[in-house]
């Protein structure tokens, strides 16, 4: 481990403890804080099922900036990528009972298809309409992107109407103690986003194909250089990302209602997130996430009506570190 | 420029005017209304331009200033009684004061940050709006009193229009724009030669927030009900980004172009296939963006088909 992913468990640690500080300070100055069990089992279950939401916005942000580390590429079609993802989750859920066949596919052994389809669909979109834009003219990707992701959803409209659906998965909660419990589907989706995010990480980190990427993310021209197709690299890491992507999708599906409309809200909240984190850092991406599930789940709890701010931290968060620290919590010094 | 090219450009408009001002007595209400939207589109894609055409600053989320214009008429005229002209003077310093506040951070960024930064900005203020039941009574929308006024309407939009062509014109031949230009092409050569560069973006922001705002003022009175989700809808933006980049971005015939042709392939035909039409509207953002980065009068232009002088 480097120095600076140390640094960022630190910086996590220090986040979660301030997160729980926080409410009591607001309490005290409002002059409205309980000390009742219940209140801070409550507070416990906040930020715990925060966490857990920070999981599923890990696997948006991975993919998001992965693209945008090795391509410079921002991808606005990762929502729909999202969502998507979700679709075909809930698809193959349902299917067995619309052919009449008695099966149970569980939503998570889905992946095993939507996987390798999202990559394929991401390699496409990279070698088809990306691979001439790169290096060019920065927006060019991005009208090409939002052209995707327009399109995908009016697709996806189309055919599953803009119904919400969900996945029944796992109702039961788990109980840490008498008063504090958490969703079972949020633990498993949190354990799957972390087993992901890990695995990435160390193909990353080892694999020869996973060096040649951070090699091509570092320079592009100094890889070509050594020998590595940076066109197929593109490709590939698209695939990823879209892969990563239809991840999330699933880990949405069997704990949110989602419908076509709500991938533009992906894309903004993984978007915050690599801003907060670092463009195109991957620890960032992640201890990121986790801080922007807990602060949403925070804002929740603390704030008559919440549930309509929560939809703004991501903006105000993301502008505030554009403002404030414009690299980001782990992002490089630019120039 | 020649003065005589000046004066050729201006009796096209002025023939151009001469037979809109004529047209609502002629026609039915429908083709009224559809010339009005039209306009509209030409007011939303030129002002669009101004920042993203000239400035190289492509906004994601221009959409907020049309649906804060039209938020502050219809607040004023269905809860305040006013009538609804002298509303426009008030949604136009509504969408200016806006522009000024959002453009001082947000000009800060560069490139694709400030784009995302702006789609941001604009789903932040819908989430405001809807939020804050008190002033613009929340999702439920507000109904304006029901009066028949296409005619006037119809007439301040023209203006509108006139008004934005003219202020594009002079954008696109003075050192106003020949500034935003430098911007453009390199703002640290820009700053280095001695142009305040913040002055200048936020001028050219606040200038492309002002017409959206009314215009949106002026729909809002005609089709006398509004809510937050059609006045902040995204794909407005993406259709006024769309024609301006169709018929030619940092141009000023350019979006006038693409509003006129977008906009009447979309009532004929696309209207029909919603659906379909979004999908189509998608493909052809990427097929534009990849193939005719210079747009119609561009690609016009390339192959003699169009006088230089008629572009800029």
């Amino acid at each position: 481990m480097e120095k600076s992913e140390v640094r960022s468990i630190y910086l996590l640690a220090g986040f979660l403890v301030f997160a729980y500080a926080l409410p009591f300070a607001v309490g005290v100055w409002t002059d409205s804080i309980f000390y009742d069990r219940q209140w801070l089992a409550d507070l416990a279950t906040v930020a715990l099922s925060g966490l857990m939401q920070g999981g599923v916005y890990a696997m948006f942000a991975v993919g998001l900036t992965l693209i945008f580390g090795v391509m410079r590429v921002i991808n606005v079609a990762h929502g729909e990528l999202v969502v998507l993802g979700a679709y075909l989750t809930w698809v193959m859920f349902n299917m067995p009972e619309w052919l009449g066949i008695d099966v149970y596919v569980d939503p998570l052994l889905s992946m095993v298809v939507s996987l390798p389809l999202a990559f394929l669909l991401g390699y496409g979109i990279q070698k088809l309409l990306l691979n001439a834009v790169v290096g060019g003219p920065e927006l060019t990707p991005l009208l090409i992107t939002f052209g995707i992701g327009i399109s995908l959803v009016n697709i996806v409209e189309w055919i599953f109407t803009t119904d919400y659906h969900t996945i029944p998965y796992e109702p039961d909660a788990i109980h840490l103690t008498a008063s504090i419990a958490v969703g079972k589907n949020k633990v498993i989706s949190f354990g799957m986003a972390f087993l992901i995010s890990m695995s990435v990480y160390i193909f990353l980190k080892v694999a020869r194909l996973g060096k040649a990427i951070r090699a091509t993310a570092q320079n592009a021209d100094v890889a070509m250089v050594c020998g590595i197709n940076i066109y197929s690299i593109y490709m590939i890491t698209f695939g990823l990302g879209a892969a990563l992507a239809a991840a999330g999708g699933t880990l949405v599906s069997i704990q949110f209602g989602f419908n076509p409309e709500t991938g533009l809200q992906y894309t903004v909240v993984a978007f915050a997130i690599i801003i907060l984190g670092g463009r195109g850092n991957f620890i960032g991406a992640l201890i990121g996430a986790l801080m922007l599930g807990v602060i949403e789940n925070l804002i929740a709890f603390m704030v008559p009506n919440g549930s309509a701010m929560v939809e703004i931290a991501a903006y105000g968060l993301m502008i505030c570190t554009l403002l404030i620290r414009p690299r980001g919590l782990m992002g490089a010094k630019e120039g | 420029m020649t003065r005589k090219e000046h004066l050729i450009n201006l009796g096209y408009l002025a023939a151009f005017l001469a037979v809109l001002t004529v047209l609502p007595s002629q026609f039915s209400v429908y083709i009224t209304s559809f010339i009005m939207f039209t306009m509209m589109y030409v007011v939303l894609a030129l002002s669009w331009n101004i920042i993203s055409g000239y400035t190289g600053y492509v906004s994601f989320g221009h959409v907020l200033f049309y649906g804060v214009g039209s938020y502050a008429s219809a607040i004023l005229v269905a809860d305040h009684g006013w009538h609804w002209v002298p509303t426009l003077a008030v949604s136009a310093l509504v969408g200016v004061v806006i522009a000024v506040a959002i453009g001082f951070p947000v000009l800060r960024l560069k490139g694709p940050y400030f784009a995302i930064a702006m789609l941001g900005a604009a789903e932040g203020t819908r989430v405001i709006v809807t939020v804050w039941d008190g002033l613009t009574h929340g999702g439920e929308g507000i109904s304006l009193p029901n009066v028949e006024n296409s005619t006037e309407t119809y007439i301040a939009m023209l203006l509108l229009m006139v008004a934005t062509i003219a202020v594009s014109y002079w954008v696109g031949h003075s050192r106003f724009g020949i500034r935003l230009n430098a911007i453009r092409e390199d703002e640290l050569a820009a700053e280095v030669m001695g142009i305040n560069t913040t002055v200048y973006k936020l001028a050219a922001f606040a200038l492309s927030a002002v017409f959206p705002a009314i215009a949106g003022a002026i729909q809002a009175n005609k089709t006398l009900y509004i809510d937050p989700e059609t006045e902040f809808f995204i794909l407005i933006t993406i259709t006024m980004k769309l024609m301006a980049m169709l018929g030619g971005k940092g141009t000023v015939i350019g979006p006038i172009v693409g509003a006129i042709v977008l906009y009447s392939v979309q009532e004929i035909v696309w209207i029909r296939f919603p659906q379909a039409h979004l999908i189509a509207f998608g493909i052809f953002l990427i097929l534009v963006a990849r193939f005719m980065p210079r747009g119609l009068v561009g690609f016009w232009i390339d192959r003699g088909w169009a006088r230089k002088g008629m572009v800029h």
